[in-house]
C-alpha cells in the first residue's frame, strides 16, 4: 500500500491506504475525526462536507490519491472549543435536531460566509441546498447563518 | 387482546407512568454509608457537588435529553443546566424502567415520573438538612442546589448532604410543585447537547469506537424476502484488509457480510464479492399493482367497521347530494441521515452492543435469546440516534451486528450503505381511502363513509379465520387512527378499515397509521365544503359544534379545543384575505387539521403557489396554531412543529418508493427527493396556552401537512390532488383557472 502525507487540521497526517479510498474513511477510520459523517457515499447529502483549502467540499467524493498538496479542515479544527461564529449562532438558534447533519451544514456555511460582509437569501438557498436534513432544520439553520455573519463581521 | 395495538405502539400508559420511586432502584438507599445519594435509578448527587441525572429515552433529535433533565431539574432545585446528563444503559439500575422511545410518548410517559424523581431526591435532601440544623423539614427551603435554612439562611449544598439524605427514609408520596411555581418547565430552552453537537464531539452509533474492532457491510439480496443460494469469498478475501465473509440470516434482508480493517476495505470486498441468489417468493411484487389490489378492495362493503354512529348508508341514499373520492398515499422510506448500524462486542459469556436504537430493552432481550445468555449478560448502550422517525424501532440491524461478532469472535460495527437503508428496511406502509360524504339540501353535511384500506404493519398479522368472522375485530383495537377518531359531529358516520398486507416490510413511521387517513379526511372535507359552497374553516368550525368531548373507544377528543386551533389558524393566517394570483401564478390557501392521539390539537394553514405555465409547486409559508396541553419546552416544540411539517411536506411534494420485480427502485437522495433548504417554507408556529396535562409532539405535525397543502394546491388552481405525491407524473397537467364549487357530477368522475 502506498504512503500519503496530508495536512489536517493544520497537522501532517501519514496514512498508508488505497489511493482510490475516500477522504471520509480516511477521517474516520484512520484518522479518528468522527465528526465528518457517512450519509449518502456519492456526494449528494452533504453530510460528509469539509474544507479543501478552505472551499467546501465531500469527502466522500475525494479519493486519497488527490488530496496530496491540499489542506482539509474538519469540524474538530474549525474552531478552539467551538467559538466559530456559526458555531455559537447555531447554538444560539437552536438550529440542531438530531445533528447528524449539522456538521456538514456548519461546514458549509463557514465557507459560504467567510471573506463576507453580508450574506443572502439566495446565497443561503444555493449553497445550503445540496444538504440533506431530516429534521427539517432549514429555518433555524438560514437564521443562524445570518447571525454568524453578522456576528463574524464584527470581529 | 389485553393491550390494543394502539397502546403497544403508544405504551404510554405503561409502566413509566405511575412508577414507584425506590421501588425499582433501591441500591443507593440500601447503601446507607454511601456517599453518594442515588434515591434513584435517575438522579445521583455525589459530595464534589455534581449531579448526574439518567435520560430513558433516546435521543433522536426530539429533544429528549433537554426535555426529561428540565423536568428532573424543575423538582430537584439544580442549577439547570449545569448538571450531567448519562444515558440509561439497559441493566439492573433500570430494571422495570422502560427504555423505549415511540409514539411521541416521552414527555407524556414520563412527566409525572420525572417530576417525582426529583422531589423525591429533593424531600430527602430537605430532610437530612433539618436533621443536621434539628428543625421541622418545613422550616428548610430547596435552591440551585443546595437547601437553605429559612430562619438563618444557613445553606448546605447538595453535595455537602448527599451521605445523609442516602440515610433518609424515601417519602411515599413527595409533594410536586404547583405549575405557577415552575422555573424550568414552561420557560423557552435551548438543547442540553447542542454544543457536542456542533463541534463533531457526539457519539451516533457510527461514531461508536472499541479497540481491535472490525468494520463491516453487506450484500443483500436484491429482492425482499429473497436469500443466499451460494457465494464465492475469493475474490473478496484477496482485497486487501478483507478478514472474513459471513452469512447473516438474523435481519429482514439477508446476506453476506464482510468484514475488513476498515470501512473502505469492506465495501472494496463487497464489490468483488460473487453471490447467487435465491430471488424468493416475492420477485415479482410491483407496488402499482398492489395499489390496484387496495383499490379494488376499497370497493368491499362488508369489512371491519370501526366506528358506526346512526346509519350513514341509509343517510347516504337519502342525501342531496353524494360525493366520493379516492385517496392514494405510496410506500416510504424513513431514510434518516444516518443509516443503519450497529457496533456488537460478543464474548464467551456476554455481549456490548452500542447501537442507536428507539428499542434497548428489546434488542437486548432478542440478542440474549440469540446468543442464549441470560439478558443481564447483553448490555445496549443507546448512542446518539441521527434520525430514528420510527425506523430505529425495529432492532434487525443489532442482531445482524451481533450474529457477525458472535460469527468472528470480535467487536465489529456492520453498517448500512445508503442504498440498503433506502431499499431493505422496513417502509411506511401505501394505502388508500374511498370516502363519500352526503349533503342535504342546505348544503349541511349529514353522511360519512371512510373505507380504509392498509397494512396492519409486520409486526401484526391480518385476522385469523375466526376472528374474521367478528366485524367488531378492529373496533376495539382504536384502528386505524386518524378514522376511527374523525372528530367531527356527522350525525351519521361509519368508517371501516381492510388490512391488506404486503410482503414489504412495513412499520411506523412518523405519525404511524395518521398520514395516510388524515389526507383523506382533510382532503375530503374540503371538497365537501366547496360542494356545498362554504369556507372550510367555517365549514369545520360547523362540524365541530357543539364543542363537546367525543367519545371514541378509550379516547375523549375536545372538540372545543380543536376548535380554538381553527380558530387561531385562521386568525394568524389572515385567512380572510384571499391571497391574489400574480403574472406567472397561481395562489392559494388550504386548511388542514388533528387531532393526536387525544391529546394534540393542531391545525395548519399552507399558502402554495403554481406557476400557471410550468406547473411546479410551491409550499411558501405554514402557519400553525397547536394546543398540546402544558408546554415544557416551548423552543423544543417549535422546532417539532417546524421538524414535522418538513417531513409532512417531503412525502406530500415528492418522496415515495416503488417496487418492482420485489426490489425497491428509489436508492440514494438522488431519486427519492426530500425538501431541502430552497423549497423549506416558513413556518409559524402559535401555541393555544392550555393547562392540560402534556401530550407527545414529535409526530403531531406530520398529518396536517398534506391536506392543508393539496387543498391549497385546489384553492390555487381548482386540481384537486387525490394521490401522493403532488410532482407525480399522473396528477399533471394541472388545469388553470380560480377554484370552482364543483357539482356532484364532478367528484363521481374521479372513479379509479
Amino acid at each position: 500500500m502506498p504512503v500519503f502525507r496530508l495536512v489536517v487540521n493544520n497537522v501532517w497526517h501519514s496514512v498508508e491506504a488505497s489511493p482510490d479510498m475516500p477522504l471520509l474513511w480516511v477521517l474516520r477510520d484512520f484518522l479518528h475525526f468522527t465528526g465528518t459523517k457517512y450519509g449518502c457515499g456519492v456526494g449528494v447529502c452533504g453530510a460528509c462536507t469539509v474544507h479543501q483549502d478552505g472551499i467546501a467540499v465531500r469527502s466522500c467524493q475525494i479519493p486519497l490519491a488527490a488530496t496530496v498538496g491540499k489542506r482539509y479542515t474538519t469540524i474538530e479544527g474549525l474552531s478552539a472549543g467551538g467559538n466559530h461564529p456559526c458555531q455559537k449562532a447555531w447554538i444560539e438558534e437552536d438550529v440542531s435536531q438530531c445533528g447528524y447533519c449539522q456538521v456538514g451544514m456548519i461546514m458549509e456555511a463557514v465557507a459560504l460566509i467567510q471573506h463576507k460582509r453580508e450574506v443572502s437569501d439566495a446565497e443561503i438557498d444555493a449553497e445550503m441546498s445540496d444538504h440533506v436534513c431530516r429534521c427539517g432544520t432549514f429555518q433555524r439553520l438560514r437564521r443562524a447563518i445570518f447571525r454568524a455573519a453578522r456576528e463574524g463581521n464584527k470581529t | 387482546m389485553s393491550l390494543t395495538r394502539r397502546a403497544f405502539i403508544k405504551t404510554s400508559a405503561l409502566a413509566a407512568t405511575g412508577l414507584v420511586i425506590g421501588v425499582e432502584f433501591s441500591v443507593g438507599v440500601a447503601a446507607e454509608t454511601a456517599a453518594v445519594f442515588e434515591p434513584n435509578a435517575y438522579i445521583s448527587i455525589t459530595p464534589d457537588d455534581v449531579v448526574r441525572l439518567w435520560i430513558t429515552r433516546s435521543e433522536m433529535g426530539q429533544g429528549v435529553r433537554t426535555t426529561l433533565s428540565m423536568m428532573l431539574a424543575e423538582e430537584l432545585e439544580v442549577n439547570w443546566p449545569s448538571v450531567h446528563l448519562e444515558q440509561a444503559i439497559t441493566g439492573m439500575r433500570f430494571k422495570g424502567i422502560r427504555l423505549r422511545t415511540s409514539g411521541s410518548g416521552s414527555t407524556v410517559g414520563t412527566y409525572n415520573s420525572m417530576r417525582t424523581a426529583g422531589a423525591t431526591a429533593r424531600e430527602m435532601l430537605i430532610a437530612a438538612a433539618a436533621e443536621k440544623w434539628h428543625v421541622q423539614p418545613s422550616a428548610c427551603r430547596a435552591e440551585k442546589g443546595a437547601v437553605v435554612n429559612k430562619a438563618t439562611g444557613r445553606k448546605l449544598s447538595y453535595g455537602q448532604l448527599a451521605a445523609a439524605a442516602s440515610r433518609q427514609k424515601v417519602p411515599a408520596n413527595p409533594s410536586l410543585k404547583s405549575p405557577k411555581d415552575f422555573r424550568v418547565i414552561g420557560k423557552p430552552t435551548r438543547r442540553v447537547d447542542s454544543k457536542a453537537i456542533v463541534t463533531g464531539q457526539a457519539v451516533y452509533g457510527l461514531d461508536a469506537r472499541v479497540p481491535d474492532m472490525l468494520f463491516a457491510v453487506m450484500e443483500r439480496c436484491p429482492c425482499i424476502g429473497g436469500k443466499v443460494a451460494s457465494f464465492d469469498a475469493s475474490k473478496a478475501l484477496a482485497v486487501a484488509g478483507v478478514r472474513h465473509l459471513v452469512p447473516i440470516t438474523s435481519g429482514i434482508a439477508t446476506g453476506v457480510a464482510v468484514a475488513a480493517d476498515h470501512t473502505w476495505a469492506a465495501m472494496k470486498g463487497r464489490e468483488a464479492l460473487k453471490v447467487e441468489w435465491d430471488l424468493g417468493p416475492n420477485q415479482n411484487f410491483d407496488s402499482d399493482q398492489f395499489l390496484q389490489e387496495e383499490i379494488e378492495a376499497s370497493r368491499s362493503t362488508d369489512g371491519y367497521y370501526v366506528r358506526d354512529d346512526g346509519d350513514a348508508a341509509k343517510a347516504l341514499g337519502a342525501a342531496a347530494m353524494i360525493l366520493d373520492a379516492v385517496y392514494i398515499t405510496p410506500f416510504q422510506a424513513h431514510a434518516p441521515v444516518e443509516t443503519m448500524n450497529c457496533l456488537a462486542d460478543v464474548r464467551k459469556a456476554s455481549c456490548e452492543i452500542w447501537a442507536p436504537t428507539q428499542c434497548p430493552d428489546e434488542a437486548r432481550n432478542e440478542a440474549a435469546k440469540m446468543l442464549g445468555f441470560p439478558p443481564e449478560s447483553v448490555r445496549v448502550h443507546v448512542t446518539l440516534i441521527g434520525g430514528g422517525f420510527g425506523r430505529r424501532l425495529f432492532a434487525d440491524y443489532v442482531y445482524e451486528a451481533v450474529e457477525l461478532s458472535r460469527a468472528i469472535a470480535k467487536p465489529v460495527q456492520l453498517m448500512w450503505t445508503r442504498t440498503e437503508d433506502m431499499q431493505c428496511g422496513y417502509f411506511h406502509p401505501c394505502g388508500v381511502e374511498r370516502v363519500a360524504g352526503g349533503l342535504d339540501t342546505e348544503g349541511k353535511p349529514i353522511a360519512w363513509r371512510q373505507t380504509s384500506v392498509g397494512s396492519n404493519l409486520s409486526m401484526y398479522p391480518l385476522p385469523t379465520e375466526a376472528q374474521r368472522k367478528n366485524p367488531r375485530f378492529y373496533f376495539d383495537d382504536e384502528m386505524p387512527w386518524g378514522s376511527f377518531d374523525n372528530p367531527y359531529n356527522f350525525p351519521h358516520l361509519k368508517a371501516d378499515y381492510f388490512p391488506v398486507n404486503s410482503p414489504i416490510p412495513t412499520g411506523p413511521w412518523r405519525a404511524v397509521f395518521y398520514p395516510s387517513r388524515v389526507f383523506a379526511r382533510e382532503s375530503f372535507l374540503d371538497e365537501m365544503a366547496h360542494a356545498a359552497r362554504q369556507d372550510p374553516i367555517e365549514f369545520r368550525l360547523r362540524l365541530l359544534q357543539p364543542g363537546d368531548i367525543l367519545r371514541v373507544g378509550n379516547q375523549k377528543i375536545d372538540r372545543g379545543r380543536l376548535i380554538r386551533v381553527l380558530q387561531v389558524v385562521a386568525e394568524q393566517s389572515n385567512w380572510k384575505n384571499p391571497l391574489r394570483g400574480t403574472k406567472d401564478r397561481l395562489w392559494g390557501r388550504g386548511i388542514a387539521c388533528n387531532v393526536y392521539d387525544e391529546d394534540c390539537y393542531i391545525a395548519q394553514v399552507a399558502e402554495v403557489s403554481v406557476g400557471r405555465e410550468t406547473h411546479d409547486v410551491r409550499v411558501h409559508r405554514i402557519v400553525c396554531s397547536v394546543d398540546c396541553g402544558l408546554v415544557v419546552n416551548p423552543l423544543g416544540l417549535e422546532g417539532q412543529v417546524e421538524s414535522g411539517i418538513i417531513w409532512g411536506l417531503s412525502a406530500t411534494i415528492s418522496g415515495k418508493i416503488d417496487f418492482k420485480k420485489g426490489s425497491a427502485v428509489q436508492s440514494n437522495f438522488t431519486d427519492f427527493e426530500v425538501i431541502r433548504t430552497k423549497e423549506a417554507p416558513a413556518i409559524e408556529t402559535h401555541i393555544v396556552a392550555s393547562d392540560h396535562p402534556p401530550g407527545g409532539f414529535g409526530e403531531t405535525a406530520v398529518p396536517p401537512v398534506a391536506p392543508a397543502v393539496t387543498n391549497a394546491i385546489f384553492a390555487a388552481t381548482g386540481v384537486r390532488i387525490r394521490r401522493l405525491p403532488v410532482n407525480l407524473a399522473s396528477n399533471r397537467p394541472l388545469a388553470t383557472g380560480p377554484a370552482q364549487s364543483h357539482s356532484t357530477d364532478n367528484f363521481r368522475n374521479i372513479d379509479l
